[in-house]
């Protein structure tokens, strides 16, 4: 099995078949296939003793050091808990039928020379065996095995998102389609400025889902496979936005040499990197929503020199502004935007409180400080106005982030159970009120 | 051959009263129960699966003794007979006893999990949202309402504490789905549109899966949650913890 070439590379390179082998040979060389992929290493890389492959060793020793300390830690607890059962049976020493795992190739086949080691001791074999399922990481090939399994059939082998669940391109069955990773390009992130996302928003992603689309999340997975499905959608994200760059570069150049395909890896790479740099956080405690917040957020939300939100998200935050909808040649009402996938895209109706991006407030702030990357929602977090001055402060962002937020309250708010917060005394008077399924 | 036949059906009646009785050492038999109530849908289920199996023995035994007796060999000529009017009323009444005594001994139990006028008197803990294809379970805030801007979202985990009754309200956002957590015994489909009162109480901590299971989609069989239940302090805190994710300003994630 082989990774293809996309459709649109395809299509660039019609008149070019050899150029096409040469950047699949090229993508082979620096990806490898499904069955084997990894990250090809430059003479750089081996110098350093950095290595992608395996983000969870130290930068300089052999791994690429990408997994923090806390993160490590979590992988270790839940763990323990994913490999309960195997635990339990080491420690009664019921070795048979250890190695049987559907989607670790490579785990099982540790654990089988494990036990295949007739030097190693009992309790030799036991603390191998221990250590093993309780420091699991997997690696590439074992998280292509997942995807392969679990992601493939909406995401489709190269993550271009032509699985065969989202149906033909012509009549597709999901809306939205799945995402395709191909571009770079990943909608719901903590970053600004476009920028790629970080391991962290990919996994924030399999950990919430998105909402409202066919994303379910993805915490039946213990988090080391959720990690190692990270590693490979992004190599999957930069196999595919090298493709788009090799391709182009025969386009313009009309050449394509070694030494060029290797920068643009590099580049490629660097870019991802600087992720970490352009997170989007805010200092201090979030400001409690006030009547005179909400009312001054109500306030830019309409006003069109500063939110202008309601052009795309309409006056009542329906999604039917009039900006997001033009009338086409046979008179019918379609969507003014197509996203950087080519495809139709309409404003979020903000009534029905479905946020796919999350919805802590800290998402929505994010969602209109840097906009969203491959769709027209703009970035309004560092924007100027004509004068130069800040487009927003930080209380006019909240005000924002507040009102868009109430517009999902329900009038039929349920009474619920008072929580552990102090604030009890209040809550029960609410408590009794309209109980129970209305 | 009408050995064989004997023998075949004797092995069908050996093979079937051996699996129920022997089922539950080898982990095929229900999982172990969680909720007060579980017990009694647990006697309920003995009682039908021992009358069942009464008569499942004793129409399988009746059935092997006519294919040995009345072989073909034997050549026995066939008798008429118009019936026996007391045979007949005796199986008849018998069996509608029966069905009578299943009635009547489930109704309390469907009454106690069902019924609103016997639910426990407590407030919803949460609302749990069923969508193609994951479960999302949204939490009042500190204003104890749930669908306003302080409710606390979790995907997929179903977080509950021990010991105490837990009322919830179902809901669905697209097409039938439903609410099924085979160690509480409890399945309750969520209707679009529909607001379902649930309710339960766990009798020790731990993890349970919870799934869908009613037919939803393509994704059906991915749609998981987990029912996490939790001492009292460790409930409190993982409220209070999820609070404090759900309002957090960004700052886990700087570098």
């Amino acid at each position: 099995m082989r990774y293809s070439l996309s459709q649109s590379t395809k299509t660039a390179l019609e008149d070019s078949p050899l150029v096409q082998d040469q950047i699949a040979g090229a993508l082979e060389m620096l990806f490898g296939t499904p069955q084997n992929p990894g990250f090809q290493r430059t003479a750089q890389w081996i110098e350093d003793d950095f290595d992608p492959n395996h983000p969870a060793s130290a930068a300089d020793d052999g791994g690429s050091g990408e997994l923090t300390e806390a993160q490590w830690e979590a992988v270790r607890a839940d763990n323990a808990r994913r490999f309960s059962e195997q635990l339990a049976r080491v420690e009664r020493g019921e070795y048979a039928g250890l190695a049987s795992f559907r989607a670790a190739p490579e785990l099982a086949a540790s654990v089988d020379s494990i036990l295949s080691d007739s030097d190693l001791s009992d309790a030799d074999r036991r603390s191998s065996l221990k250590s093993l399922f309780e420091g699991y990481y997997p690696s590439l090939r074992d998280s292509a095995e997942m995807y392969r399994q679990e992601c493939l059939h909406c995401h489709g082998v190269e993550g271009g998102g032509d699985g065969p669940t989202a149906g033909p391109a012509e009549h597709p069955f999901l809306d939205p389609r799945p995402r395709d990773y191909r571009l770079g390009k990943f909608k719901f992130t903590a970053v600004k400025d476009k920028a790629r996302p970080r391991r962290e928003d990919i996994y924030r992603v399999l950990d919430q889902g998105v909402y409202g689309t066919a994303m379910p999340s993805f915490r039946r997975f213990s988090a080391a496979e959720r990690w190692g499905l990270v590693d490979y959608v992004r190599l999957l994200a930069i196999r595919g936005e090298v493709e788009g760059r090799l391709a182009s570069e025969f386009v313009e150049e009309e050449h394509l040499s070694a030494e060029s395909q290797i920068e643009i890896y590099q580049e490629i790479w660097e870019k991802w990197g600087e992720a970490k740099s352009k997170v989007v956080t805010f200092e201090g405690e979030i400001p409690e929503p006030t009547p005179a917040m909400l009312a001054r957020g109500k306030e830019l939300f309409h006003d069109a020199a500063k939110g202008n939100c309601a052009s795309c998200h309409g006056d009542g935050g329906l999604g039917d502004g009039p900006s997001a909808w033009k009338i086409d040649d046979d008179g019918k009402k379609v969507s003014a935007y197509l996203d950087d996938w080519g495809q139709p895209i309409l404003p979020r109706n903000l009534v029905r409180g479905l946020y796919r991006g999350g919805r802590r407030p800290i998402d929505i702030y994010r969602r209109i400080y840097a906009g969203i990357n491959g769709g027209p929602m703009p970035a309004l977090g560092e924007s100027k106005d004509a004068a130069g001055n800040p487009l927003l402060s930080s209380d006019d962002m909240w005000s924002l982030v507040h009102y868009v937020r109430s517009l999902s309250e329900r009038d039929e708010a349920v009474a619920g159970a008072p929580h552990a917060e102090p604030s009890s005394g209040e809550a029960n008077e609410h408590g009794h009120g309209g109980s129970g399924g209305n | 051959m009408r050995f064989l036949l004997t023998l075949l059906f004797l092995a069908l009646l050996v093979l079937g009263v051996w699996t129920f009785l022997d089922a539950h050492n080898h982990g095929w038999w229900l999982p172990p129960n969680l909720s007060t109530y579980g017990h009694d849908i647990d006697r309920l289920f003995y009682w039908i699966l021992w009358m069942v199996g009464f008569f499942f023995v004793l129409t399988e035994g009746i059935l092997i003794w006519c294919v040995f007796a009345y072989s073909k060999k034997r050549d026995t000529k066939a008798q008429y007979t118009h019936g026996n009017h007391r045979l007949e009323m005796l199986w008849t009444a018998i069996p509608g006893a029966m069905l009578l005594f299943i009635t009547f001994t489930q109704m309390g139990a469907w009454a106690t999990i069902k019924f609103k006028s016997s639910f426990p008197d407590v407030e919803p803990i949460a609302e749990v949202w069923a969508s193609q294809f994951d479960w999302r379970i949204v939490y009042p805030g500190p204003d104890a309402k749930i669908g306003t801007m302080d409710d606390i979202e979790s995907p997929f985990e179903f977080v509950v504490p021990v010991g105490q009754p837990v009322r919830f309200n179902l809901r669905s956002r697209d097409v039938i789905h439903s609410f099924f957590v085979p160690y509480l015994r409890i399945k309750q489909d969520a209707m679009p549109g529909m607001v379902i009162p649930v309710w339960f109480q766990a009798e020790r901590t731990g993890s349970f899966d919870l799934v869908c299971a009613e037919l939803c989609g393509w994704g059906h069989y991915k749609m998981a949650g987990r029912l996490k239940v939790l001492s009292q302090p460790d409930y409190e805190a993982w409220l209070k913890g999820a609070r404090q994710e759900m309002f957090s300003n960004g700052s886990e994630d700087k570098p």
